[in-house]
């Protein structure tokens, strides 16, 4: 818990105005990544001393264009605003101003100021407007507004402590309201007032303009609730434009050269799909590449350990649960950190230089029709690696919409755990021939990573149209200055989410995986022997194999056996899982892969005498693969995402009939 | 004539609406009275981007069709 002294300090603004920049100066390592309540949004914040004796807690609320809601973000602003909650309250507010752009983002200044909160402006960007040759009287508009100004550089830290020292003090000055709801709209406001007992009329008029609850007393002044708004905007505006003329001086045309000039290129129809696809591309090539070497080294690192612990520790239950349960579940945590690094490092690139938003700009036309907006190109991108990093992408999606969607045909897209599958099912059934030139196996294992990229796209657009329609939220979207990354920034990103993610789904990973390892080396009144060097007991009498023995009749229809429904029952750790299951069930040595295959091939069919992995059996199986969600740390990472067990498991329930339903139809054709 | 109707590079002057236009237009800058240009457009009737008010706003061409302007400053187009 934060100490109750401490001022409650939130950060306020509109995106892409160097908020994320200033709160990392200001709370550095110190800071903590929540949730708030009810909603699966981050909630940063820091705990840091301001003055001898004085805690601050720096909230970072996310960026907002104005206090009246249009997204799940800016309902979350607002909510913390009307929160009158004695310990939730509020007690100063930094806001925000990109001093490049100071006009729209006074706007939303003004709106704070109109709460009642002590206030303090910090203007960012002061390099730049040195720059470019733009002057603000920061003086002069101090006194306009009531409330202390601060000129900072998010990038050198400067200002920084001349901002703290305004905050201090920003506690007790009192800011000039600007905006007071009146007139006509007296009465109902006054009925807020008293119903919601907000000491501020602006607050009242926040509330009462936010849905339908007042909407019949609103509308008998004449006004409708848009109108009563606009006309906030069009005060609020005209009064910013008149201090713009009266404090800042600026050069049109020099601001936005950097910008236009890029933007040439990055929103061309033809070059800037090409742009996009190569740095698609690359992202690809960053995640699937970059990070096995890395993984492969947490992979080593824990058979190690654990080969170290067994030969060192006791034999008995303990030293098992430890080599065989906990480390490898461990190891199963820390083996998606390259990735989630990766992904998230590049991903703030994106955002931090200006250009995610114009991925968005150009694949909204072609994402559009699937429910998705463009921003769920990345994680479709991402998926080609693995769900999990993709799943976490969808965190920087405002939409949330889109965002469900996105995280639930994301286990569709085929991921690099099904490689394994794929490649030992294709060289043991499609027959190593050309077709038209091209390799048949090649052909196939290309259909089915079109077959999840489809699957996924449909899906999406299916769930779309079952999904209740929302409240529209119009497609507006700002595209901001290109901007060299802040290393800081990034850096802070890959920081948060690795973290978030181990102590998070990291949690229900391994708690799923010592679950499993119980289910594998247990069976119903059998225990392997501790006492002895260690044997396992034979997995056919184990609870996973007994499963796999009783769930055969309902895998029948599909072409499986009880040996392969055992395999498929365990990939629940991993998919790749089903390699080494089929060859501890056909006991041949883990490692060569290709007596595995053998072995596979040499099963006959124990009716027919015919080989048993026939075609039937093996395109029944790969699609079996391509849409079952059997992986825990995708059951993990979705949980963990939306907030919600039942999402993840309505989802692992779906995606499974739809396995069964494909392998099904499949078999009962070729069969 | 509708903001959907500006070519690249042309210039105009934002109308007050008939019908209601979602007010994160106004709240965003892009309000009656102002200058708008449009900036740049994305393929196959994607979004456009237009500069109001010192601000880069992207959005549908179904909204921009619903947006009225006057004439363009057909002038704009010459002088860059
Ligand atoms: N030149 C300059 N760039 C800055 C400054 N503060 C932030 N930036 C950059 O502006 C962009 C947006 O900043 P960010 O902190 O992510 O903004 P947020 O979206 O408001 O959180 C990033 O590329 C930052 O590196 C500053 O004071 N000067």
């Amino acid at each position: 818990m934060v100490d109750k002294k401490a001022l409650r300090v939130a950060l306020v603004g509109r995106p892409n105005t160097g908020k994320s920049s200033l709160f990392n100066r200001l709370t550095g390592l110190s800071q903590k990544v929540g949730n708030y309540p009810g909603v699966t949004m981050e909630k940063r914040t820091g705990l840091i001393k301001l003055a001898p004796g004085v805690l601050a807690e720096i909230i970072d609320l996310p960026g907002i264009y104005s206090l009246h809601p249009s997204s799940p973000d800016e309902q979350v602003v607002m909510d913390s605003f009307l929160n009158e909650n004695v310990d939730e309250k509020i007690d100063v507010v930094i806001g925000l101003a990109d001093g490049t752009n100071l006009k729209t983002c006074l706007f939303v200044f003004t709106q704070i100021i109109d709460l009642g909160i002590p206030a303090v402006l910090a203007v960012t960007m002061s390099d730049e407007m040195e720059r470019k040759g733009m002057e603000l009287d920061v003086l002069g508009l101090s006194e306009s507004l009531g409330v202390p100004i601060t000129l900072v550089n998010g990038r050198l830290g400067h200002g920084i402590k001349e901002l703290q020292d305004n905050i201090l003090t920003a506690s007790v000055s009192q800011n000039i309201p600007f905006f007071q709801p009146g007139g006509l709209h007296l009465e109902w406001i006054n009925k807020v007032s008293e119903d919601k007992n907000f000491d501020i009329p602006y607050k009242s008029w926040l509330f009462g303009l936010r849905g339908s609850e007042y909407e019949e007393l609103i509308s008998s002044t004449g006004k409708t609730i848009a109108r009563a708004r606009a006309d906030e905007a069009i005060k609020r505006y005209r009064r910013v434009n008149e201090w713009l003329r009266e404090f800042f001086v600026t050069h049109p045309g020099k601001d936005r050269r950097w910008t236009a000039r890029l933007d040439r290129w990055a929103v061309n129809p033809f070059w800037g799909s090409i742009i996009l696809l190569i740095l698609m591309f690359l992202l690809f090539q960053a995640l699937f590449f970059g990070s096995e070497a890395p993984m492969n080294f947490i992979d080593d690192q824990f058979a190690q350990l654990s080969n170290i612990l067994k030969s060192n520790l006791p034999n008995g239950f303990l030293s098992h649960l430890i080599t065989n349960g906990i480390i490898p579940g461990i190891a199963g945590v820390l083996i998606f950190i390259p990735q989630i690094a990766i992904l998230f490092g590049l991903i703030s690139l994106l955002e931090e230089s200006g250009y995610m938003s114009r991925v968005v700009f150009i694949m909204d036309r072609f994402m559009r029709p699937f429910g998705l907006s463009g921003k769920s190109v990345v994680p479709m991108v991402s998926g080609t690696a693995c769900a999990i990093p993709a799943i976490m992408s969808t965190r920087n999606m405002e939409n949330s919409r889109e965002k469900w969607l996105s995280i639930a045909v994301a286990p569709l897209i085929t991921c690099a755990a099904r490689l394994p599958v794929y490649a030992l099912l294709i060289s043991l059934v499609i027959p190593d021939q050309t077709f038209f030139g091209l390799s048949l196996r090649g052909l196939v294992l290309f259909s089915l990573y079109m077959i999840g990229f489809f699957a996924a796209l449909l899906g999406s657009a299916a769930l779309n149209k079952i999904m209740p329609e929302a409240q529209s939220n119009p497609f507006l979207l700002e595209m901001p200055s290109y901007r060299f990354p802040q290393l800081r920034n990034v850096g802070h990103a890959i920081i948060n989410r690795t973290k978030s993610f181990v102590t998070e789904a990291g949690k229900i990973i391994l708690a799923i995986s010592v679950v499993l390892w119980f289910f594998a080396s247990f069976g119903p009144g059998k225990t392997p022997d501790f006492t002895q060097d260690y044997e396992a007991i034979p997995i056919e009498d184990s609870y996973v194999g007994k499963m796999g023995k009783a769930i055969e009749p309902v895998m029948k229809p599909l072409g499986f056996d009880w040996k392969v429904s055992i395999a498929v029952l365990s990939s629940f750790v991993a998919r790749e899982v089903f390699v080494g299951t089929m060859a501890t069930l056909y006991s041949v040595d883990d490692n060569e892969k290709s007596s595995i295959r053998e072995q596979m091939a040499k099963q006959k069919d124990p009716e027919t005498g015919e080989p048993y992995f026939n075609l039937a059996v093996g395109v029944s199986l790969l699609l079996f693969y391509a849409f079952a969600m059997q992986c825990m740390s995708t059951y993990a990472v979705v949980a963990r995402e939306t907030r919600s067990h039942k999402f993840a498991a309505i989802q692992f329930l779906i995606l499974g009939i739809l396995a069964y339903g494909a392998s099904f139809l499949s078999y009962s054709i070729l069969a | 004539m509708y903001l959907s109707d500006l070519k690249i590079g042309q210039k105009a002057i934002v109308l007050q609406a008939s019908i209601s236009l979602p007010v994160k237009l106004y709240e965003m800058g892009c309000m009656p009275g102002e200058e708008i240009e449009l900036n740049y457009a994305a393929p196959f009737s994607g979004p456009m981007c237009f500069l109001v008010q010192g601000t880069l706003i992207s959005m549908r061409k179904e909204l921009a069709q619903l947006v009225p302007i006057t004439e363009p400053n057909v002038k704009s187009l010459t002088n860059g």
